[in-house]
Parts: structure tokens; C-alpha cells; sequence
């Protein structure tokens, strides 16, 4: 298909290569490490709150500690982890995969990263100020800051949220301008849009969206500020604002949010699918179309996050079907994964386990997805433990779950070296297990009442709620694995070739592994 | 094959075309987050 024409491979050396960094390569690294960084600090949080709803009454945490850390939890999960993962990926392999040198815009890319590890510092500050007697810690309104008028009362955690997010917002918006331009001018000659793979289709239809909402939320952090200390009154009820304002600006940029995050998993996994299945991508045009229609209707269905907040009836109606029509791309979607494995020579390699597991786990998030914003049965689930585990089946069964196949699927390409596959294929099974040992007893307390955000529950509750917290430890100590799976892959891991996976297809597998430091400075000939 | 100057003139309006993307999505940002300051707590409150 292709001919790869490489070059010479001179990084920098010392600290000076990762501080300066604009190789694609590089920051792609420093993104994903980042990412994997705070996955484990985000993770560690929700131990202590699996630690307190253990068992019934309070044992470790006041309410107001516990509102902290499931509030930094989310936001580090989401925007510390998820996405900056996501975003290594995309610097990593876009430039890899439509031919291209590097990004568009390499010294911004360094930029971009280099806001994060000082958002995440200050998201974190104020928590740790609270132990010196500074402040009253760190921002517990939940990751949408969804309560005004916690939001308009609380401390200084909260400033330092709107302060994290508009910094979050720029380098999001950095990194999302330049996925735009490299992928619009820097394809290979002979790499036409409907040539590109899936992954870079997915990231631009990302990055068009992260265009659209993060100013959007940037702009309601910044109305949040004006309000709490510059006498404005958007959101202040008091004074004649209007605290459900809040909220549809919060979800118009949130309920895009979980698209944003769960696209480049959408784009990654057809190509993981095909290549452990020996096939080409089933239906790559359904999924492209497919994609942009969903990107489309994640605009139009933010209120189903508000049904119980009083729309009136016609808003209502529209904001549940209009919910409901997403199901139909998205079930493309799955269909054209499970036509790829469809009568495939498969064979159950780490990252082919882990995308299996997205699609199971992320069409149970999908399917409860359909429930929920149905106007009757919201009004029975909203704000209960239901939503919490809709929630992980779609973020976790999807968007970690989709990350975990990437890294086990490009980590030879990364490193140059094979992972142990046993351990990989023990993790992978430990995570099936320990995943739904936490989220699995969540459906069954939601349905019998649980409301989330609590740090104390009614005795009726307790068995489900053991079981969650011994899942989630249980879950949280098998992603330690992970990190001595990379360790050892890294260190001493058998040479990985070129191509990596006998059925690999791309560009990116027609370089050696690890890719030399430049690769394609002479534009490769697509056909 | 392209010759040199033909290359060189094919790099500029690829220069050229990056750089007006960058503006025209900058202006876009900039846009979106004027519209929410202005305009946007008067539509929303009219869904009630």
C-alpha cells in the first residue's frame, strides 16, 4: 500500500528533551505518562471513598471531605487522566498514520502540555492547604459544579477549580486547534479524508467538538468567578440571576464531554478489532457518517441531565427522544465492530481482550443509557447510585477500557519491546472481574434508592455496598500490574518488530519499533 | 515530480492555509465565548 521513507534518529538528551519537547513523539510520551500519572492519583482518592461507604455510618471521612475527594476524583479522572491519554495518543500516532512529520504546530503542542502539570498542582492545592489550616479544601461541588449554590458559597477551592478549568480549556483548545490543522494539511500526498483511519477521523470530529463546548464551559467558569467575587448576578437567584442557567451551560459543554472522551476509544477500536480478527475495517464509511451524526446530536440532548429541574413538558419530551435518536448511530457503531469480528480468524491477544471488553461493557453503559433519559423512569433514578454505575460502564467499560487496548496495542510499536502477554491477559481479566464486582452491586442499591453523593447510607444498603468498595480496591490494586507490565516491557522486554501484530495494518506498522526520532520528512506515496 | 519552485510554492500555500485555519478557529473560540456571556443567559431561561 505504502512506501515508509525514514530518517535519522537524534533526540536530545536530558531533562532539556522533555522540558523543550516538540517532537510529536515526545510530548505524545509525556501526555500518556501524565495520563497514567493521574489515573493512579485519581484512583487513590476513590479508595478513600470506597474506605468510607464500606460500611454503614461515618469511620473515616467528614461529609465535607468526602464531597472533596469524589469531586477531585472525577475531575482529575476526567480531565487529568482520560483525556490527556487520549491526547498522547493522538500526538503520538496521528502524524504516524496520515504520513505526516509532525504536527501542525509543534512549539504550541509543548505548550499545551506544559499547562496540565500546572493545572493539576493547583486542582490539588487547596486540598492539601487544608491540612495546615489554610482555606477549607478543595472544590466539592461534583465535576460539573452542578450546585450552584455550593458553587456561589463555597471557599477557596472553588477558585481554584474556575482558575483549573480555564487552564484545562486552553490546553484542551491548544491541543484541539492543532489536531485540526495537521489532520486538514498534513495528510501524505495520495491520504484522502476518506482514506484516513478511523482513529483520525474520530480525533478530528474530537477536536471540532472540544472547539465548540470548552469555550462554552471556560465561559460559565468565568461567569461562576464574576458572580462569586465581582458582583454580577448570572447565577444568584438573590438577585434575580438564574441558578438553572448554570446548568445547561455546565451540560451543554457536559454531555458533549462524554463523547469527547469516548471518540478516540470509537476510532482506536475498529482498527484493534480488525487486525486480531484478520480482516479489513467492516464499514469504515457507516462508522465515519456514523461518527459525525453522533458528534451532532451530543449538542442536542444536553437537558436530559436536567429533567427534574423543571423543563416544561415539551422540552422534556423533545430533550428524551432526541437522547433516544443517538442510539441509532451509535448502533452502527457496534454493529460494524461486531462485523469486523463477524466470521474473522480471531485470536485473544491482550489488546483484542481489552476491546472485546469495551464492546460488552460499554454497550451495557450504552443500552442503560437508553433507559435514563426515558422523562418517568429519570424522575425515579436521577441523583441515584443508578447513574453512578451508568456512568462507569460508559466511561470506564468505555473510555479506560478503549485506552487499555491502545496502550497493549501500539506499547510494542511506543517501546520497541513486547509486553509479557500472560500478565497482560491477567490483567485484563482481574479489571473484567474486579470492574463489575464494584459497579454491578451500584444498579442494584440505585434501584432500591441509593442517592449518590452521599457519604452515609441507610442499613438496607450495606451488602451491596461492601461489595463495591471490595471490588473497587480489589480493582484499583490489579491496575498496579499495569504499570509492572510497562515497567518490564520497557526494561526487558523481547524486540518487537515492525509490524508488530501479524494482521496490523497502517502506516504507522510500516516503520521499525520504537519509529525513529523523525519519521516521514519525505511525504510517503499513498495509494 | 514536482521541480523546486514548485514545491516551494506548494509548501507557502500549505503555510498559508495552516495559518488562516489558526485564525478562523481562534475567532470561532473567541466568538463562542462572547455568545455565552452575552447572549446565552437570555435564550436558556427561555426554555422554562
Amino acid at each position: 500500500m505504502t512506501e515508509a521513507i525514514t530518517t535519522h534518529d537524534h533526540p536530545p538528551a536530558g531533562i532539556m528533551r522533555w522540558l523543550t519537547a516538540t517532537n510529536h513523539k515526545d510530548l505524545g510520551i509525556l501526555y500518556m505518562s501524565f495520563g497514567g500519572l493521574m489515573f493512579f492519583i485519581g484512583g487513590a482518592f476513590i479508595m478513600a471513598v470506597r474506605a468510607e461507604l464500606l460500611l454503614p455510618g461515618l469511620q473515616l471521612l467528614s461529609p465535607g471531605m468526602y464531597n472533596q475527594l469524589f469531586t477531585l476524583h472525577a475531575l482529575i479522572m476526567v480531565f487529568g487522566a482520560i483525556m490527556p491519554f487520549a491526547t498522547g495518543l493522538n500526538n503520538y500516532l496521528i502524524p504516524l498514520m496520515i504520513g505526516a512529520p509532525d504536527m501542525a504546530l509543534p512549539r504550541v503542542n509543548n505548550w499545551g502540555f506544559w499547562i496540565l502539570p500546572f493545572a493539576a498542582v493547583l486542582l490539588l492545592i487547596p486540598f492539601f492547604l487544608q491540612f495546615f489550616g489554610i482555606g477549607s479544601g478543595a472544590s466539592a461541588a461534583g465535576w460539573v459544579m452542578h450546585n450552584t449554590s455550593l458553587d456561589l458559597q463555597s471557599g477557596i477551592g472553588m477558585d481554584f477549580a474556575i482558575f483549573t478549568i480555564h487552564l484545562l480549556g486552553l490546553s484542551s483548545l491548544t491541543g484541539a486547534i492543532n489536531v485540526v490543522v495537521t489532520v486538514l494539511n498534513m495528510r501524505a500526498p495520495g491520504m484522502t479524508l476518506m482514506k484516513m483511519p478511523l482513529f483520525v477521523w474520530a480525533w478530528l470530529i474530537t477536536a471540532f467538538m472540544l472547539i465548540l463546548v470548552i469555550p462554552v464551559f471556560s465561559a460559565a467558569a468565568t461567569m461562576l468567578l464574576t458572580d462569586r467575587h465581582f458582583g454580577t448576578h448570572f447565577f444568584d437567584a438573590a438577585n434575580g440571576g438564574d441558578p438553572i442557567l448554570l446548568q445547561h451551560l455546565i451540560w451543554f459543554f457536559g454531555h458533549p464531554e462524554v463523547y469527547i472522551v469516548l471518540l478516540p476509544a470509537w476510532g482506536l477500536i475498529p482498527h484493534i478489532l480488525a487486525t486480531f480478527s484478520r480482516k479489513p475495517v467492516y464499514g469504515y464509511r457507516a462508522q465515519v457518517y456514523a461518527l459525525w451524526a453522533i458528534c451532532f446530536l451530543s449538542f442536542l440532548v444536553w437537558s436530559h441531565h436536567m429533567l427534574t429541574s423543571g423543563l416544561p413538558l415539551a422540552a422534556e419530551v423533545y430533550f428524551m427522544y432526541a437522547t433516544m435518536a443517538i442510539s441509532i448511530p451509535t448502533s452502527v457503531l457496534v454493529f460494524c465492530w461486531l462485523g469486523a469480528i463477524w466470521r474473522g480468524a480471531m485470536t485473544f491477544e491482550t489488546p483484542m481482550l481489552f476491546a472485546l471488553g469495551f464492546v460488552a461493557h460499554f454497550g451495557m453503559g450504552a443500552l442503560t443509557g437508553m433507559i435514563l433519559p426515558d422523562v418517568a423512569v429519570n424522575a425515579q433514578y436521577h441523583n441515584s447510585y443508578v447513574i453512578v454505575s451508568h456512568f462507569h460502564y460508559t466511561f470506564f467499560g468505555g473510555g479506560i477500557f478503549g485506552m487499555m487496548a491502545a496502550l497493549y496495542y501500539w506499547l510494542p510499536k511506543f517501546t520497541g519491546r513486547m509486553f509479557d502477554e500472560k500478565l497482560g491477559r491477567l490483567h485484563f481479566w482481574l479489571t473484567v472481574i474486579f470492574f463489575n464486582m464494584t459497579f454491578i452491586p451500584q444498579w442494584f442499591a440505585g434501584l432500591d434508592g441509593m442517592p449518590r453523593h452521599i457519604a452515609d447510607y441507610a442499613l438496607r444498603f450495606s451488602a451491596m455496598n461492601f461489595i463495591s468498595s471490595l471490588g473497587a480496591f480489589l480493582l484499583g490494586l490489579s491496575q498496579l500490574l499495569l504499570v509492572y507490565i510497562v515497567v518490564k516491557c520497557v526494561r526487558n522486554g523481547p524486540k518487537a518488530t515492525g509490524q508488530v501484530w501479524e494482521g496490523a495494518q497502517g502506516l504507522e506498522f510500516t516503520l521499525p519499533s520504537p519509529p525513529p526520532y523523525h519519521t516521514f520528512e519525505t511525504p510517503p506515496l499513498v495509494k | 515530480m514536482m521541480n523546486e519552485p514548485e514545491v516551494t510554492n506548494e509548501h507557502e500555500k500549505r503555510e498559508r492555509r495552516m495559518v488562516q485555519w489558526v485564525v478562523a478557529l481562534v475567532l470561532f473560540v473567541a466568538v463562542i465565548y462572547a455568545v455565552t456571556f452575552i447572549k446565552l443567559p437570555v435564550w436558556l431561561p427561555a426554555l422554562k
